[in-house]
């Protein structure tokens, strides 16, 4: 790829990218939200027109979504061959495209059973399908954008095994991630992108975790807050909770949260993080008891549905949730000075990139979005919060605020519960680690006797 | 990665060109010619004391369901029943004016409120239906026009049946309930200034109230709202009773300022009408307010024009439809535009 440059009304996307991925090379492309990554990846795949530069490459295209692209109620075969199905007269020949399927997932050494539900499968083997998919067509080149991003530990591992066999055979392939222990782990070369532009090309043998970080970001990561010690007092308690349908249900879970400590949840996405969250906030039916005497502050996983009302202001968002609190209405009003007041006490604290107050928050970037939905938990000192992927989505330096604020709060005297699927966010923040799987509680540590192995086992299903 | 970006909010200024353009067709299809036809019509709308009068008679029975439909909708609620809110208004305020004798200062309050209160029912009672069996708003409401109007027309012509009218109506309204005229010998009254009133005062609910800020969360983001102490089964049926209760007082005004006496033929589709009135004015009720006097001059126009230019009166029914229609899929008109996916 040479001078490959994409700008979109009011922002470049990339600009003057030059990139060459060889075959068997493993080519991680990392940088931070809106880098341009996704864009410029779009671009090499063709599914985007570059503004200007060449893209030249030696035969066929692939390219894996973050979001698997598949018919749930469909098979695994007929996913695969979806679009180019070996006909018989009118109708899919079943047999030749079944046996098609067979022999590519043994060439690659990818096991499936080729007649199950997509949707049956687990997220993992659901990634397979599409990789096969992609495979099917043969590519010289593959493009994977954040493919580990819904797995667990193990599925990881084995997801790389099949990635570096395929470089093995010849293969390029080109990582779109944010994980910077996978990059170390399993890639050749790293490109680093910031604010459109290639900022560093790293030989992965020579270089760290903290080298890509800094060059990611452009200087030093901004340290999270200190853990200071405070006294534990019983808040939250949760007793045998069963809430949710089907298999992202939570399962009997029980659990306590105390004054002065963050109690992480780790666990990998669909397992009853979601349930759980729905029944403490109250949105849910459940059974078992949730013991809480006050409101709780909630910091929901999707900030766009569920946090924020987009088309408004910053002003009238900082008082969604708290309009029937004493000092916001005031009989039939709406305290408008305080909402203001509060706005801007939200955006000083949390240093909100804004140009004013009014703006709509939709045209705000996802971390200043996310740094109001958590500045409102937070404003009123509650006594429990509950985080649900706190800083999902978001730029390094937004996520270390967050971060940053929720220690200090814990520090200050509230119970968090943290939901989380980034393992790394859960060991920075938690003073206890419990693990979630298939909707129980099936792993539980404190602080001194963390084992990421351990909970990696446990977040996967077998035994610690 | 593409998205689709809505460009759908267009002016209002588009839209008034959009009938000009339409009513000049029009006008040379019925074989006069564009500037003849408008001439009659504003002449026939604007021209005179008499003509401004009848033009903003036809404002205020159109202002007062817009701004009840405009409540709802800004809550994400599809009231399309105006229309029968309005004939329910008009029917209790009919059926209790006649049997309510006293003085005006409050004879015509309590006719009003009856009116009132009558299309707050009726909307509640389609809220009511949504927040407790999910029964969906839009089809609840239509629904609840032809019951409203059949309803209407048994009593009429059954139990409420005026002993001394021939046709299907109640009995007349003692001239102590009628609405004082603003101009002498026309159909526009005071209800005009009480509905500019329910503009502002809608307004205020909207930029001011708490009940207005969960109104609009509802409305712009259903789920943020409820997970953010919206009561939203309450709200419910209280702007969808509100919203009836407006477009009621509607017919009350109506009743007591122009029939004094209710019958079916109260309404000639203005809650329909005030559909496309409120979304004209992009639910703002201020813009309302202007938006129902364009459609006033519209409807007053038609027989102007059907009597000095000869243009067929369904014409501009014709084009009221057209303007529905285009508002209708410019919510839904989009472009493929490129955003970055960040």
């Amino acid at each position: 790829m040479r001078g490959i440059r994409k700008a979109y009304p009011g922002v470049v996307a990339v600009n003057g990218v030059d990139l060459d991925l060889y075959p068997g090379e493993i080519h991680a492309l990392v940088g931070e939200n809106g880098a341009g990554k996704s864009t410029l990846s779009n671009i090499a795949f063709g599914e985007v027109k570059a503004d200007a530069g060449t893209v030249k490459a030696n035969g066929s295209v692939g390219l894996v979504h973050q979001h698997f692209e598949l018919v749930g109620r469909l098979r695994v075969w007929q996913n695969i061959v979806l679009g180019r199905e070996p006909r018989k007269g009118l109708r899919i020949d079943e047999a030749a495209a079944r046996a098609m399927v067979t022999a590519l997932a043994a060439k690659n050494g990818l096991e499936i059973d080729p007649d199950a539900f997509v949707e049956d499968l687990p997220i993992g083997v659901q990634q397979r399908v599409e990789l096969l998919r992609e495979l099917e067509r043969e590519p010289t080149v593959l493009l994977l954008d954040e493919p580990t991003a819904a797995l667990a530990p193990a599925e990881i591992d084995a997801f790389f095994a099949t990635i570096t066999a395929l470089a093995k055979r010849g293969t390029a392939i080109m990582i779109v991630t944010h994980k910077l222990q996978e990059v170390i782990a399993y890639s050749h070369k790293i490109s680093v992108m910031r604010h459109g532009e290639l900022v560093a090309k790293l030989d992965t043998y020579s270089t760290s975790v903290d080298d890509i970080a800094r060059a990611m970001v452009g200087g030093d990561l901004p340290p999270v807050a200190e853990r200071e010690p405070t006294t534990l007092a019983p808040c939250l308690t949760i007793d045998d909770v069963t809430a949710g349908t089907g298999a992202a249900r939570a399962d009997g879970v029980t659990l306590q949260v105390q004054s002065g400590e963050i109690v992480g949840i780790a666990g990998v996405e669909g397992n009853g993080q979601t349930a759980l969250a729905d029944a403490i906030a109250k949105m849910i039916d459940y059974e078992g008891v949730i013991g809480l005497d006050s409101k709780p502050a909630i910091v929901p996983q999707d900030r766009h549905r569920e946090a924020l009302v987009m088309s408004w202001s910053i002003v009238d968002n900082a008082v969604l949730g708290r309009q029937h609190d004493p000092g916001i209405q005031k009989g039939l009003l709406l305290d408008g000075t305080r909402a203001r007041r509060d706005a801007e006490a939200i955006k000083e604290r949390f240093d909100v990139r804004a140009a004013n107050l009014d703006v709509a928050v939709k045209t705000l970037s996802g971390g200043n979005q996310q740094k109001i939905v958590v500045g409102r938990a937070l404003i009123d000192d509650p006594k429990f919060v509950l985080a649900y992927n706190p800083t999902r989505g978001i730029d390094v330096g937004a996520a270390a605020l967050v971060q940053s604020r929720l220690m200090q709060a814990r520090n200050a005297g509230a119970a968090i519960l943290l939901i989380s699927f980034e393992l790394d966010e859960i060991l920075t923040l938690a003073d206890r680690i419990l693990v979630m799987y298939r909707g129980k509680v099936v792993g539980n540590f404190t602080r001194a006797q963390v084992d990421r192995a351990a909970i990696g086992r446990l977040m996967a299903g077998s035994a610690a | 990665m593409k998205r689709a970006l809505n460009i759908a909010r267009g002016p209002m200024v588009l839209t008034l060109l959009l009938v000009i353009v339409l009513m000049s067709i029009v006008m040379v299809i019925a074989g006069t010619t564009p500037w003849e036809g408008f001439a009659s019509l504003l002449s026939g709308t604007l021209g005179g004391p008499r003509e401004i009068a009848e033009t903003l008679a036809q404002t205020t029975a159109l202002l007062f369901p817009a701004l009840g439909i405009c409540l709802a909708f800004r809550a994400g609620l599809f009231n399309i029943g105006a229309e029968g809110q309005l004939l329910l208004g008009g029917l209790t305020a009919g059926a209790i004016g006649a049997h309510f004798a006293g003085p005006g200062w409050i004879a015509i309050p309590v006719v009003l409120a009856s009116g009132f209160v009558g299309g707050a029912l009726w909307g509640a009672l389609a809220g009511w239906m949504k927040s407790r069996f999910n029964a969906n708003e839009i089809i609840s409401t239509l629904m609840l026009n032809y019951v409203a109007l059949y309803l209407a027309n048994y009593l009429v012509s059954g139990p409420l049946k005026s002993p001394v009218a021939t046709g299907s109506e109640t009995a007349p309204l003692p001239p102590s309930v009628w609405l004082p005229a603003l101009v002498p010998d026309t159909r526009l009254t005071v209800a005009l200034l009480i509905a500019i009133a329910i503009a502002v005062l809608l307004q205020f609910v909207f930029t001011r109230t708490v009940f207005g800020y969960e109104l609009r969360a509802l409305g712009e983001a259903p789920e943020a709202a409820r997970r953010n102490h919206v009561n939203i089964g309450r709200l419910t049926w209280l702007v969808m009773g509100l919203s009836g209760a407006i477009a009621g007082l509607g017919g009350a005004a109506i009743v007591s300022g122009e029939l004094h006496r209710f019958n079916t033929q109260l309404s000639p589709g203005y809650g329909f009408t005030a559909i496309a009135v409120a979304l004209v004015g992009d639910l703002n009720p201020l813009w309302i307010c202007l938006a129902a006097f364009g459609f006033g001059i519209l409807e007053a126009g038609g027989l102007a024009m059907q009597a000095s230019a000869n243009i067929p009166e369904m014409a501009i029914h014709i084009i009221e439809g057209i303007i529905i229609l285009v508002l209708a899929a410019r919510r839904y008109v989009t472009t493929r535009v490129e955003v970055p996916a960040v």
